[in-house]
């Protein structure tokens, strides 16, 4: 069997739950952190494809020795074909996400540890918490551990934004709590629906029994399972009306604690929106609900980005809205559309997790994240400026970075479908991200500094520098090679169709 | 017959412990539709998840909403 | 019997998941929306297990002297309750979590009132 599978999953939690009992033993928690993080993007590289099995529980007509003395009662039906146990896939798309979201994991897991005075064991518990369950909903082929996994990153996103000591982050943070203990609860309902209807919690018996009539495709409860789902969905990736709280919590975040927060939007709303266009691609109306709410995304996001003073906010609506974009690739349906809808989230999360890491680096500089009292902290270090530039050109599609190619991709699916308005409005929506971008840009780097403005003596980080050159190398490689990526993504999109 | 009186405590229960102005009294009674969930579980042929859920929603909810009132305030406010 | 136990089981359930929601929106007070939220989660619980019932049945635990056709014909589903026990324990251990919030912010702003602590930041 394919062990490392759950060896992908299994590692991080055990590495968390090995961390929180260290304390005080700062160089012990450094090490063992950073070894953990770098072993788990080179895990995704080298684990076979395939499938596992938790338990070793196959299906019957894959285990003879039990299957042969049965009777003809399951033997000839369905029953035999249905999987007993957890199943978790693992393929090339999974790789890809995997390994991104890993990679980001372990820079700023990286960048945290140098950052803060003192390593704590508490916050790399929390961040090997929240990577470990999104890599189980990646993998995950079975509905209620999704869910499970789903409780347990909310969870770890709320002890990362108490962790940060940012004012008022408690108050967010329980908003979060309360929005997720009405999400967890309605998406597990269901669930349930979907579990009474037909008789499974594993996603691929699910599409079978929907498939070959088993069930009655559009019951009602079919379509408020969905309603349900997508509600869960909402929440977890931070799509309206969950922008306001989702840029809230990114804000209240540190840097290092946000760029790992978006990915964990980012992928998860990856991984449940693969699963609903799996399970409801029949149903017309999901595919327009989808575009529906990622238009939303895109506009609200965009748009209220603009005014805000507060840069780690304006970011945190930037990711919001750019996630607009993903959902709008999965809601075309084509299977190109789909494959530059996942390109598009690679390609966010890496930027996103630039950027944060690059604006923090201000806040690092400053303690102050208010535009209005910023200025001139071009002149105090111009390297890092370009970077962050950089970042803002990769955010806003400008070539040969890598979110043009998925840009483009996008916009091209859009006019094959027969949807051009679409493209327009990613397109105009794209110059607003660039303008607010730039806004923030002048005002924090290039105008003059104002007189109350101290500057720390604080030298930043080799490995902040570090980490945003590996996201820049990242950026231009997989703008410059786009099939590397979305060649692993074609054969989940062909399928999904 | 007594799973109808089941049903309805429970929903009285949830009722009534959100009606208190005492918080304390609002987080005891929470203790009624948890043990009547329990003893519901028990008729719906679910004994194992039953004893779970009279331990959880009899006990241990009902005590961590005490002490989370006994460490902020009793009263609930009123404008 | 006139009225159908697990049709009343499902309007129990449905009730406290209304119950529940309200409490959850409307309340002011922080204690009193986590009720709401505790109420909230069993009632989804209780409507799990009352798709598992089967009316007549058995218990699902095979004991030695059954036979697997009687036990497969007459006991009840037991993949729902399966997923219960692991919903009971992740619904405990975030009120944990809430109730720790609200006892921080108490701390902080020397109210319970939703609407002071949570609300007029424009956040």
């Amino acid at each position: 069997m394919n062990e490392l599978i759950a060896v992908m999953v299994i590692l991080p939690i055990a590495s968390a739950l090995f961390l929180n009992f260290l304390h005080e033993k700062d160089r012990t928690i450094k090490i063992l952190a950073i070894v953990t993080a770098f072993v788990l993007p080179v895990l995704a590289l080298i684990a076979p494809f395939g499938t596992h099995y938790f338990g070793g529980y196959v299906p019957l007509a894959q285990n003879m020795t039990i299957g042969q003395d049965l009777p003809a009662l399951i033997t000839n039906t369905q029953l035999f074909q249905f999987h007993p146990g957890i199943v978790y896939i693992f393929n090339s798309a999974q790789q890809l996400l995997i390994f991104v979201l890993c990679l980001i994991a372990f820079l700023a897991i990286f960048t945290s540890l140098n950052e803060t005075k003192r390593p704590s064991g508490v916050y790399a518990f929390l961040m090997f918490m929240g990577t470990a369950s999104i890599s189980a909903i990646l993998l995950s082929d079975d509905i209620f551990n999704l869910f499970v996994f789903f409780e347990i990153a909310a969870l770890a996103q709320v002890g990362i934004i108490v962790a940060s000591g940012i004012k008022n982050n408690y108050e967010t943070a329980l908003k979060y709590t309360l929005l997720g203990n009405i999400a967890g609860p309605l998406l597990l309902l269901g669930i349930a629906l979907l579990l009474g209807l037909t008789g499974n919690v594993n996603i691929t018996d699910i599409i079978y029994s929907l498939k070959h009539g088993l069930v009655n495709p559009y019951s009602p409860a079919i379509l408020m399972a969905l309603g349900l789902i997508t509600f869960g969905w909402m929440y977890a990736s931070g799509l309206p009306p969950f922008h306001t709280i989702k840029s809230a919590v990114y804000s209240k975040a540190l840097p290092h604690g946000a760029a790992l927060l978006q990915a964990f939007s980012v992928f998860s709303m990856v991984a449940i929106g693969i699963i609903l266009l799996r399970m409801f691609s029949y149903i017309p109306f999901t595919k327009t609900a989808i575009i529906g709410i990622s238009l939303l995304a895109m506009v609200l996001g965009i748009t209220m980005a603009i005014v805000q003073t507060d840069f780690k906010r304006m970011l945190g609506f930037l990711a919001v809205g750019e996630l607009g974009y993903i959902g709008i690739g999965l809601g075309l349906g084509t299977a190109f559309g789909i494959t530059a809808g996942l390109f598009q989230a690679v390609n966010e999360a890496i930027i996103t997790a630039f950027l944060f890491i690059g604006f923090g680096t201000v806040l690092y500089k400053t303690r102050t994240a208010d535009t209005r009292k910023l200025g001139g902290m071009m002149f105090v270090n111009p390297r890092l400026a370009l970077l962050v530039l950089l970042a803002g050109f990769a955010m806003a599609g400008v070539p040969p970075l890598n979110a043009f190619q998925s840009k483009l991709m996008l916009i091209q699916a859009s006019l094959q479908s027969g949807l051009p308005e679409l493209g327009i409005i990613m397109i105009l929506l794209s110059i607003v991200t660039f303008m607010t971008f730039m806004k923030a840009f002048y005002t924090i780097y290039m105008r003059p500094k104002p007189a109350d403005l101290k500057i720390l003596d604080n030298k930043i980080p080799r490995s902040t520098i570090i980490s945003m050159v590996v996201f820049l190398i990242i950026c231009v490689i997989l703008g410059l090679f786009p099939q590397l990526a979305t060649n692993s993504l074609q054969t989940l999109a062909a399928g999904l169709v | 017959m007594i799973e109808y009186v089941l049903m309805i405590t429970t929903v009285l229960g949830a009722i009534i412990a959100l009606m208190q102005r005492d918080l304390l009294k609002a987080a005891i009674l929470t203790g009624i539709p948890g043990i009547s969930i329990a003893f519901l579980f028990q008729f719906l042929l679910a004994p194992d998840v039953a004893l779970t859920q009279a331990i959880v929603g009899s006990a241990i909810v009902p005590v961590f909403f005490a002490l989370a009132v006994l460490r902020t305030r009793r009263e609930e406010e009123t404008e | 019997m006139v009225i159908d136990s697990q049709l009343m089981s499902f309007f129990t359930a449905g009730s406290l998941i209304v119950i529940g929601i309200f409490a959850a929106l409307f309340l002011d007070n922080l204690i009193k929306k986590i009720i709401g939220l505790a109420f909230l989660a069993d009632g989804v619980n209780l409507f799990i297990i009352t798709m598992g019932y089967k009316a007549g049945g058995i218990v699902y635990i095979f004991m030695p002297n059954m036979t697997i056709s009687n036990f497969a014909q007459n006991a009840s589903y037991p993949l729902p309750f399966a997923l219960v026990l692991t919903s009971i324990v992740i619904g405990a251990s975030t009120l944990a979590v809430m109730l720790g919030l609200v006892i921080v912010l108490n701390k902080r702003h020397g109210s319970l009132s939703a609407s002071k602590i949570l609300g007029d930041k424009g956040e």
